[in-house]
């Protein structure tokens, strides 16, 4: 088993004394000592509120540290110790806890592959990874993830979020439009911090020798999603309530977020090219609860920064997207870079070229593959301004319209992909 | 008279003749070594291409930036590069020991000279080569930086960065050569010295905004611009 060589002889004592589980939701305690007792807390309420009979786990993946570890244990059995006999709360099982710590420099994607043998180790049929970093974390959601895969036989399930209408836009406009046109499947949040899974997934996904790539060292959740619909096991998406603002990580950080979610779809692409090269059309997915909540309440954004950004972005890194992008699509973008900023709009089937030029370079390798990714940014903030022009008074029913309009442009313009993808690399002096 | 003439032309046609039969086995030994080295040149040429071919050298050479160096200068790919440079060092090396065979005077000890000189200047193609790869790939890596973080002077940097490591590889690469070792290494500490000196007093008088507003964005006023663009997630 490949779990053999790297879970530790405390962690396999830990995991054979727990036996089998029906549940099991894994949470990464790494530098996250304060608020892992919200998240724990969260988590045994769920199960004693939704999941009364079942056998349950929570495993946790620790970062290694002594002083951190050491809050975190005594967090943990401070919350295991406070919620015995509450009124209303009866779970009819013991409820196990399991500490690991990781196997390598501390990443999501260790976490992860712990998580995911030790489903495989206790037999677990339904599974969840939350975020301590998640301020929202209610007993609700965690049930609505673990539901559909116990009770509905489904194998990985998405969230979905209410979230305002300008928050998520590479989401929306790059990650869920790109990854429905060409793995054919219409989960709108590709990247989350709580998805569902079932026991068969997790096993599958952990046999795989993938572990060591950059790609999922930080947001392994998309690769594990598209493993799943590559492999033609069941997807669904759930609601879960509001999109809470992670307390830690990347935050508007654009550059970073594209490298996390970006890169690792258009590693996905590569990897997983003899599936999506034949997949035609798109599948709707079950969605549990309501399709999508959006608000509108007032924001600070600086527009004209974003656009000067993307001005001068487009402007100097001139060079690098001239061996990136096909030169008729390179025109284009030239072209309006040059507009005033009001008479600006950086259209979708160009916005889908682009991102179709981008998957495929990515795919020959035209230049250093993260470089590739970084050269994304000024275009994405092109594409950024653009919308929010465009949808500054635009209903959320408006821009479910436009948002599936480009969904339209990404299914229909595929074929282009396909031709730059087998297309040999043009050697450009 | 006539008798020392007649000796005197007898000599030189029977030392001519001896020459020449000691000569022409040299010299076929000499063509035969120079065929077989062209052979022996063409068999490794198509081993080592079946190899880096297996390897993927031109993949990792595109992702590294170099495939592009050598597109810059109007060289072929990588892999072959190599296949021709292994070619010509292979064969060149063979027709150096024929040329050694046919025992003239002098030829024998600048040929020995040119094969003490070889390693050298492979070595210093080889850094000329690395400093162009990671002058290329630093550079760009500075510029994608520079212009996402919003810079003012993207290209200054990502040429300034070309700039020094490529005033380094070139003054390694004349080290390396041995050519004029000290006017070298004084004119790489001038430049040097001077580009840095010429940098620190631009920063400093003619950048004085651009210094505090580097140092706003690194201690703290990050969060302020960045909290004006939208959540991407």
């Amino acid at each position: 088993m490949a779990e053999d060589t790297f879970l530790a002889d405390d962690l396999l004592r830990q995991l054979m004394s727990v036996g089998e589980v029906d549940l099991l939701v894994g949470i990464s305690s790494h530098n996250a000592a304060d608020t892992i007792s919200h998240a724990v807390h969260a988590i045994e309420q769920s199960f004693q509120q939704h999941f009364v009979r079942q056998r349950v786990v929570i495993v946790n993946v620790g970062g290694g540290d002594k002083d951190e570890d050491g809050v975190v244990a005594t967090r943990l059995g401070n919350l295991a110790e406070n919620n015995v006999g509450l009124p209303g709360m009866t779970s009819l099982r013991t409820m196990h806890r399991v500490t690991a710590n990781f196997s390598g420099p501390p990443s999501a994607g260790i976490a992860l592959r712990t998580i995911l043998a030790a489903a495989d180790l206790l037999q677990a049929r339904a599974c969840a990874v939350v975020s301590p970093a998640t301020s929202n974390l209610t007993p609700d959601s965690i049930a609505n993830l673990l539901r559909p895969v116990y009770r509905e036989k489904f194998d990985f399930v998405a969230p979905l979020y209410t979230r305002h209408k300008y928050q998520g836009l590479l989401a929306r406009n790059l990650l869920y439009p790109m990854s429905r046109a060409v793995f054919g499947c219409g989960i709108r949040e590709l990247n989350s911090d709580e998805w569902g899974f079932s026991g068969r997934l997790a096993a599958l996904c952990l046999n795989q020798d993938v572990w060591h790539e950059e790609a999922i060292r930080a947001r392994p959740e998309a690769w594990m999603l598209i493993s799943a619909i590559s492999s033609n096991f069941r997807c669904c998406q759930t609601f879960l309530g509001e999109k809470s603002q992670a307390m830690k990580g990347p935050g508007t950080d654009i550059v970073e977020i594209l490298r996390q979610t970006v890169g690792t779809l258009f590693w996905c692409l590569e990897t997983q090219q003899a599936f999506w090269l034949d997949c035609e059309r798109s599948q709707p997915v079950p969605t549990f609860g309501p399709a999508r909540e959006l608000t509108s309440e007032p924001t600070d954004l600086d527009r004209h920064r974003i656009f000067e950004m993307f001005r001068s972005g487009v402007t100097e890194l001139e060079p690098i997207l001239s061996s990136i992008l096909d030169p008729e699509t390179h025109s284009e973008i030239k072209s309006i870079v040059s507009l005033e900023e009001g008479k600006f709009r950086f259209k979708s089937d160009l916005w889908v070229r682009t991102l179709y030029d981008f998957a495929a370079s990515y795919h020959h390798a035209v230049i250093n593959r993260d470089h590739l990714v970084q050269a994304l940014a000024p275009l994405y903030r092109g594409m950024t301004y653009s919308f929010l022009v465009e949808h500054s008074d635009s209903s959320p029913a408006e821009m479910e319209a436009a948002s599936e309009r480009l969904c339209v442009e990404f299914e229909l313009q595929k074929p282009y992909l396909r031709e730059r993808w087998k297309a040999k690399v043009e050697v450009k002096s | 008279m006539r008798q020392t003439i007649l000796q005197g032309l007898e000599q030189v046609y029977s030392n001519l003749v001896r020459m020449i039969a000691e000569f022409l086995p040299r010299f076929l030994v000499m063509l035969i070594i120079i065929v077989i080295g062209l052979l022996v040149a063409f068999v490794l040429k198509y081993i080592l291409r079946a190899l880096l071919g297996l390897t993927k050298l031109d993949r990792v050479s595109e992702e590294a930036g170099a495939s592009r160096v050598l597109r810059m200068a109007h060289l072929p790919s990588m892999t072959e590069l190599l296949c021709r440079s292994i070619f010509w060092v292979t064969w060149f090396g063979f027709i150096l020991v024929g040329l050694s065979v046919l025992g003239v005077a002098g030829l024998q000890e600048q040929i020995s000279r040119l094969f003490r000189f070889l390693p050298e200047v492979f070595v210093a193609i080889l850094i000329l080569f690395l400093g162009a790869v990671i002058a290329t790939f630093l550079s760009r890596a500075a510029l994608l930086a520079a212009v996402n973080a919003g810079h003012p002077s993207a290209k200054i940097l990502s040429w300034s960065i070309r700039f020094v490591i490529w005033i380094l590889a070139i003054s390694m690469t004349l080290e390396e050569l041995g050519l004029a070792r000290q006017t070298v290494i004084s004119a790489f500490s001038i430049i040097f010295g001077a580009s840095m000196l010429g940098l620190a007093i631009a920063f400093g008088l003619g950048g004085q905004d651009l210094a505090r507003k580097c140092l706003e964005r690194y201690l703290g006023d990050a969060k302020k611009e960045k909290d004006k663009e939208p959540q991407p997630l």
